[in-house]
């Protein structure tokens, strides 16, 4: 395609557990006084009104995609919605997507990734995730659904801060890290964070991947799990191999990607003077390069991943192997 | 078609265009030949090659379908949940409420019958008000009756479902394909439906025997599918050429499509085949809108890009006028009758 497109509209993605509070947290961020208007996108079994101009009911619609790759969902009706939504553009100014409590974020996220008409017209701001303080533990503990809330958030709302204890809220907040280092955690009573910190987040921009750094516990070496789902991170000094890295990730998503709920990372490539960033949802990847590298920084690869049953060992030996030799 | 001058294109001497300001969603001439613009801001334009077009508001939001309405006038659904009736001298009435739910898809037929797809149900109305509601396992994404009227066929995940609109109980026939179906035709004789895929291809199913017909190989997705008049070829749009499939010969099974007025390296996003002739109109990612006969590949410029990609295009029945509209809102009329 080569006509120039508009600027694309930011999607804000909400998640969390029944109760946790993101309808709290959505009527919050439309009725501030902001200035701004949102198309909102709700689960027809919301459990409150939302008071917005343009409310549309989703039916959370999963579809497999017929790729070859059966971790490769799309919520259909997303994309029905959002290519309603562009023709009308200039309406709002932000699409706000809530999601049913037991909902699986990744193919809301890979929507974004992997539909041209969505891609074209939107972009993914962030993924925030709304979790009750109180409950989240037991959450955890029986609901894959809830980890993988957590491990796809940009941004965390620890929301009933004022029903738990200050041991509590460390301990939840510990756990949250185990599962997601990276996800930023917003302690909030009543979901009463500040709009900026949830919105025009920019969080899935290939530029910021890795811009912070990870909330990783000190002292802590990742023994012990409470959750089947934690991440790894693995740093490199020698310049990457470019064509080593893509069949080495190639591989591993193809293979691994239902495992790996989020894969990012930053590349120096031997002989190129750019960093290159890169982010996968599974098996859907996505990279370019983001700019030169600045004098004197270091140039250091990495990359993280997120995901269940992660082989710490395999994954470094394999990252490892990428590096140019000599 | 960089290279061809302004005064080449059929619509600076033929035809008129206009800026309406609102994607142009559908472009559609009712039976007696007579044009509406429907806009996504919930607008009708009432327009011809003379005088001034007539804007009606027919919505209260965005019109998401259009289509000619049983023997005059139009019909489009909204985001307001509602199911206009738009006539030929500008009078609206709502035919259904929805309570705020899309109306996806709107279709009529002449012998008096109106559909309306909203989320997984399809509403087919008579002239009197709603005769029933069809039900389906997912969202509906998109419908056609049959040139008969007898059959309404509708796309929806997994396949498509093929009704007998006048059964006394209502079980559809089947229609199984994994993956999510959108954009649906009928074959002018009834013989064959074919869908746009998600993946981006198409899946046809030949209703005589069920056979299977893949068609792949589309860099993006097809919105837009046109039999010809008598059903030899299927125009599609989703490449940087007009994508035919012949359904002759044993095709399109084995068969390779032919391609037209490809080139520039800018998609094909929408296609409209003559009502007699085999000759197939196309507009593409640019605003670049042209005709070309199928059998000589011979192409004619109709409209130059004005930069949106063409979202609406389509035939008077009597294959005189030819109208287009674009993203962006804009909007044109071509006469192409011969001249004495």
């Amino acid at each position: 395609m080569s006509q120039t497109q508009d600027a694309q509209i930011p999607v804000t993605v909400l998640t969390g557990y029944l109760g946790a509070g993101k309808t709290t947290l959505l009527n919050r961020i439309l009725s501030e006084n902001h200035g701004r208007k949102f198309a909102v996108v709700i689960n027809e079994f919301g459990e409150l009104g939302v008071d917005n101009d343009l409310v549309v009911d989703a039916d959370e619609e999963v579809f497999e995609m017929n790729n070859g790759c059966i971790c490769c969902t799309v919520r259909g009706d997303l994309i029905r919605i959002i290519s309603g939504l562009m023709k009308r553009k200039g309406r709002f100014d932000g699409i706000i997507v809530e999601t049913t409590g037991l909902a699986d974020p990744a193919p809301v996220a890979q929507t974004f990734f992997v539909d041209e008409d969505v891609k074209r017209a939107t972009k993914l701001d962030a993924i925030v995730t709304v979790v009750d303080a109180k409950h989240l533990p037991a959450r955890l503990k029986d609901s894959s659904e809830a980890q993988e809330q957590i491990a796809f958030a940009d941004i965390i709302v620890l929301n009933k801060m004022d029903l738990v204890s200050a041991d509590e809220a460390a301990e939840v907040e510990r756990l949250i890290k185990q599962i997601n280092p990276y996800a930023e955690i917003r302690r909030a009573t009543k979901s009463d964070v500040p709009l900026d910190s949830v919105i025009g987040r920019d969080a899935f921009n290939l530029a910021r991947i890795l811009e912070k750094e990870p909330d990783f516990l000190s002292g802590e070496d990742h023994h012990e799990h409470d959750s089947e789902v934690n991440s790894v991170s693995f740093e490199v000094a020698k310049p990457i191999d470019a064509e080593k890295f893509n069949a080495w990730i190639s591989q591993l998503l193809q293979t691994k990607g239902q495992d790996l709920l989020r894969t990012k990372g930053i590349l120096y490539y031997a002989g190129d003077s750019r960093r290159f960033a890169f982010q996968a949802v599974h098996m859907i990847a996505d990279g370019d390069y983001i700019g030169e590298v600045k004098e004197g920084d270091p140039r250091k690869s990495k990359i993280v991943f997120i995901g269940r049953d992660l082989n710490r060992p395999q994954l470094r030996r394999g990252f490892e192997a990428c590096q140019v030799e000599g | 078609m960089a290279d061809v001058a302004e005064s080449d294109f059929l619509l600076a001497t033929r035809g008129r265009a206009e800026e309406l300001g609102a994607w142009v969603v559908g472009a559609v001439f009712d039976a007696r030949n007579a044009l509406a613009f429907a806009l996504a801001d919930g607008t009708l334009h009432l327009a011809g090659t003379t005088g001034d077009w007539k804007p009606v508001t027919a919505h209260d939001g965005a019109i998401l379908s259009a289509s000619a309405d049983m023997q005059e006038g139009w019909l489009t659904g909204g985001d307001d949940g509602k199911l206009m009736r738009t006539a030929p001298d500008g009078a609206t009435t709502t035919l259904a409420d929805y309570k705020g739910k899309w109306v996806d898809h709107v279709a009529a037929h002449e012998s008096g019958l109106r559909a309306a797809a909203v989320g997984k149900a399809l509403h087919l109305l008579g002239p009197g008000g709603p005769l029933k509601t069809l039900a389906h396992p997912s969202s509906v994404g998109g419908i056609a009756f049959d040139t008969k009227g007898k059959r309404i066929a509708a796309s929806h995940y997994n396949g498509a479902s093929l009704w007998f609109v006048g059964a006394k109980e209502d079980k559809p026939r089947s229609l199984e394909w994994k993956g999510s179906h959108h954009a649906i035709a009928f074959s002018p004789d009834g013989t064959h439906v074919v869908t746009a895929m998600q993946e981006p291809s198409l899946h046809g199913w030949r209703l005589t025997d069920g056979q299977h017909m893949r068609m792949s190989g589309y860099p993006g997705k097809t919105r837009s599918l046109s039999f010809t008049a008598r059903g030899r070829w299927l125009a599609t749009s989703g490449a940087e050429s007009i994508v035919l499939w012949p359904f002759f010969g044993g095709g399109p099974m084995g068969k390779a499509p032919t391609e037209l007025a490809g080139g520039d390296a800018v998609f094909c996003t929408a296609v409209a085949c003559h009502p007699q002739h085999e000759v197939v109109a196309a507009g593409f990612g640019d605003g670049l809108v042209l005709i070309a006969e199928i059998g000589s590949g011979k192409v004619v410029p109709v409209a130059p890009p004005s930069g949106s990609p063409v979202s609406a295009l389509s035939w008077s029945p009597n294959g005189a006028l030819l109208a287009f509209g674009t993203e962006a809102g804009r909007a044109g009329i071509i006469d192409l009758a011969r001249r004495p």
